[in-house]
């Protein structure tokens, strides 16, 4: 075990959890630098208790790794202490399995999870001592690539990545690493590693491409600067879940990660179609795992790992069509394994008695739902089909098998909202108290019902892309209300300040400009946005002031239905007139079936190749 | 049922592991192993385990413990080790298994072997030379001032290059009078500040060597 340096000594001595940057963990991997051919540093740009319960880290990193010659290390952004010793100490930011500089990497990959993260890729870039802008680095610097959601409008970020990865990583950063491979056999310059990438189904490589705007300020067109470059970059997705099992061994962080179990992804994709949900459009089509491959590697993963929690995880889980054999597969050796199961994601349309009873053998806390709208009308606007029967029967069942705390998930700020909707939100909490007081219940036992109240940010790739975000004093003035409208101090709401929802929705329907506004917001000091108490929306404003951008202009204006918009040469998927047809069709209160009912005819089935279903 | 202690080093990455952590790394990795030890018969059955005077963070040791229950036959020993070892995370040893001899109740004091850089030698000397040497101790109900010099009252060391060894026992009794190091490093840095040769606590190395009873013999 090589000695940590003095430097690196120093700095843990001074910062709270000093586990957190030390690597070590059980089920890290090691090889010897001189001996790999590709060096990936993965990057998640925030602390490492969030990074660590990112799945998809997990998923690649032991498929990168699966390559003798290829190794993947993990590298996460440090705590504000921590980030200031680093500074003050020159210690430049380091992968956590070798404690090498990220400058010592072939590829340095960011995952862009979530919009506000985006001054921590600048945070992190800077203190690896990178420049920021692709344009500033040539071949010698790393491959700065991203993936991740939020590539599915690349622009805002576009400026500081050679090239970002549009849909599912498993094969297609391994196509990456291969052309680096060869880059590097070769002696290819920086140019032709590009062309090389963005040949590769799904790559974009931002600076291949040159941005029109019309003289208003609008999005005018993107189109390739070169030959032989694509004008449409097409989501790379995994046809058959199968083929590529999940993770049979994870990294075991000893520092408390907010996930801290083992995690089996039991499918992709949702049926739903709920029209403010971006993973619910831009994850499609839909794809499940079979039954014995999932419940084989959730052994495996189990018994490498040690981990006496199982998930089942997905965007819904209970619409696996097979899910009661899936459980029926984990109980089968989960309990003699002092294993337990928790299913997050269940709705209220298809919970079932025998599911809870599949799934709670060891703890009774919580149950979380999410009926995201306080009334039917505008559940049906969002086209989440869900009813107050389904929602009463569900917290029955719920609350005769002992549960006493139930926590519901809703939005403000949704399409063609009124204050009755608002009102709603309190009257449907306050039913679920009454439903528990008109059922036996234990003497003496009090039930909670918190309502977790979030902002609504329209999405590029949703049927709500089109809409206008609802202004801050709106929303303020909606969440008076709602407080307002609750009598019961057995109903509790959470809701937080609007502010980052607001850069948010600007950053998710920006378009390339607003890359100058990151980075000048970074250099005014912003960085750890996702942390309330490190955000700061005047600095924000400055910056947008500064680069001459108004963000108004981004989020509270609705788009055209035809209007050109900033991730048209991105193809996720679902189709434009497919998410204008959904718009129309919220406008007039009409929901949407299922798509495994009924087809829809939202085009992502082209990804692969066959109907859906 | 058999109390199997299982000793451990802990050091280099591994010192930065808090009890907490420390405590779910052996939980998984007693539960990956597949070794039959007992778990709690409660509502939410878990791996009974205990740690013997666990160690402050940022300290390294070579002689930690974990106590587990088991209803297994002896020998442990190395079997036990190897089984542990594959989850352990860098810097984590699993040296040995065996029953236990003692409570750990019975831990008296441990021995330390503490690395210092040169520039620390006025400040042993200082020591040496005073008369007392107060230090506050923080405990759950406040602070009060110990006495080191009655605890320990003169230090020897020898140089190594640019730095300074010396060993030390300290008192580490689980439920009564109990020393940590970390307080007598505190009070070498004020009598270096005093005598204009500063360091930093980063600069020195705590290394717990053994754990004593009250004859001075082993604890195990």
């Amino acid at each position: 075990m090589p000695e940590l340096p003095q430097s690196l000594k120093q700095a843990l001595s001074l910062v709270q959890k000093p586990g957190r940057y030390t690597g070590g963990e059980p089920g890290c991997i090691c090889k010897d630098a001189a001996a790999v051919d590709v060096r990936m540093a993965f990057c998640f740009p925030d602390t490492y208790e969030i990074g660590m319960s990112f799945l998809g880290m997990k998923i690649l990193y032991e498929l990168l790794n699966a390559h003798e010659n290829w190794w993947c290390e993990r590298c996460f952004l440090p705590w504000v202490d921590m980030k200031a010793e680093m500074e003050r100490l020159g210690i430049p930011l380091y992968a956590l399995e070798s404690k090498d500089p990220l400058t010592a990497f072939d590829i340095v990959g960011f995952s862009l999870e979530y919009e506000l993260c985006y001054t921590n890729v600048l945070a992190m870039l800077r203190l690896a001592g990178i420049p920021l802008r692709a344009a500033e680095r040539d071949g010698r610097w790393p491959l700065i690539i991203a993936g991740g959601p939020c590539v599915c409008n690349a622009e805002p970020m576009a400026d500081f990545f050679d090239a970002m990865q549009l849909g599912e990583g498993e094969e297609m950063l391994q196509s990456i690493c291969a052309a680096v491979e060869a880059a590097k056999k070769h002696g290819w310059s920086r140019e032709r590693l590009l062309r090389e990438l963005a040949a590769i189904p799904g790559v974009y490589v931002p600076a291949f491409y040159d941005v029109e705007y019309e003289a208003d300020g609008r999005f005018k067109a993107i189109r390739p600067n070169r030959p032989g470059v694509p004008p449409k970059v097409t989501r790379a997705i995994v046809r058959d879940l199968d083929s590529i099992p999940p993770p049979r061994d994870f990294v075991v962080p000893m520092v408390g990660a907010v996930q801290d179990r083992a995690c089996v992804e039991v499918l992709r994709g949702c049926v739903r179609g709920c029209r403010f949900c971006q993973a619910g459009q831009i994850y499609r089509p839909f794809r499940e795992r079979s039954p014995a491959v999932i419940s084989e590697s959730a052994r495996a993963l189990c018994q490498n790992t040690g981990y006496d929690e199982l998930s089942l995880s997905s965007l819904s889980t209970s619409d696996h069509s097979r899910l009661e054999e899936i459980l029926d597969a984990v109980n089968a050796w989960a309990p003699g394994e002092h294993v337990s199961l928790s299913l997050p994601s269940l709705r209220v349309d298809n919970f079932s008695r025998s599911l809870v009873e599949k799934t709670t053998r060891v703890r009774k806390s919580g149950l979380t739902f999410a009926p995201e709208a306080g009334t039917q009308r505008l559940r049906d606007v969002i086209n989440k089909n869900v009813t107050w029967e389904q929602l009463e029967r569900t917290c029955r069942i719920a609350f005769s098998q002992g549960y006493t705390a139930v926590k519901l998930y809703f939005m403000m700020g949704l399409p063609t909202e009124t204050l009755e909707d608002i009102k709603g939100i309190a009257d449907t909490c306050q039913k679920v108290v009454d439903l528990y007081y008109s059922l036996d219940h234990a003497k003496g036992r009090g039930v909670q019902v918190t309502a977790s109240v979030a902002c609504f940010v329209p999405k590029p790739w949703t049927p709500f892309q089109f809409c206008a975000q609802d202004r801050r004093e709106a929303l303020r003035e909606k969440q008076r209300y709602l407080l307002s409208c609750v009598r019961s101090r057995k109903v509790k709401v959470n809701y937080h300040d609007s502010a980052t929802s607001v850069l948010e929705g600007v950053f998710a329907k920006g378009d390339r400009r607003l890359g100058r506004v990151i980075e000048a917001a970074f250099e005014a000091g912003a960085c750890y946005d996702t942390w309330e108490e490190f955000f700061d929306y005047d600095r924000w404003l400055a910056a947008f002031a500064a680069c001459g951008l108004d963000p108004d202009f981004y989020n509270y204006r609705p788009l055209g239905v035809e209007e050109p918009a900033p991730w048209d040469h991105l193809d996720a998927g679902v189709s434009r007139r497919y998410l204008a047809r959904e718009y129309q069709k919220a406008l007039r209160a009409e929901p949407s079936p299922p798509c495994n009912r009924q087809c829809s005819g939202c085009g992502a089935d082209k990804l692969l190749g066959r109907p859906c279903f | 049922m058999t109390t199997v202690r299982i000793f451990f080093e802990k050091q280099g990455e591994a010192a930065y592991v808090s009890l907490l952590d420390l405590q779910r790394v052996f939980h998984r990795a007693l539960k990956r192993s597949g070794l039959p030890v007992w778990y709690t018969e409660g509502f939410n059955p878990h791996i009974y385990l205990a740690f013997c005077s666990p160690l402050p963070l940022g300290q390294e040791s070579v002689c930690e413990s974990c106590d587990v229950k088991t209803a297994a036959e002896p020998p442990y020993g190395a079997a036990w080790a190897a089984a542990l070892q594959p989850c352990m995370p860098g810097g984590i040893t699993v040296t040995g298994a065996a029953a236990a001899v003692h409570k750990a109740g019975e831990v008296a004091a441990a021995r330390y072997a503490i690395t210092l850089p040169a520039a620390a030698a006025p400040a042993l000397a200082a020591y040496n030379a005073a008369g007392s040497v107060p230090a506050e101790k923080k405990t759950k109900r406040g602070a009060r001032v110990v006495e080191l010099k009655a605890a320990v009252p003169a230090l020897s060391w020898q140089g190594r290059g640019d730095t300074l060894r010396l060993e030390t026992t300290l008192p580490c009794a689980s439920d009564g009078e109990n020393l940590n190091p970390a307080l007598l490093l505190g009070a070498l840095q004020t009598l270096a500040g005093e005598a204009g040769a500063a360091f930093a606590p980063w600069q020195c190395r705590i290394l717990r060597t053994a754990l004593l009873l009250p004859d001075g013999t082993p604890f195990c």
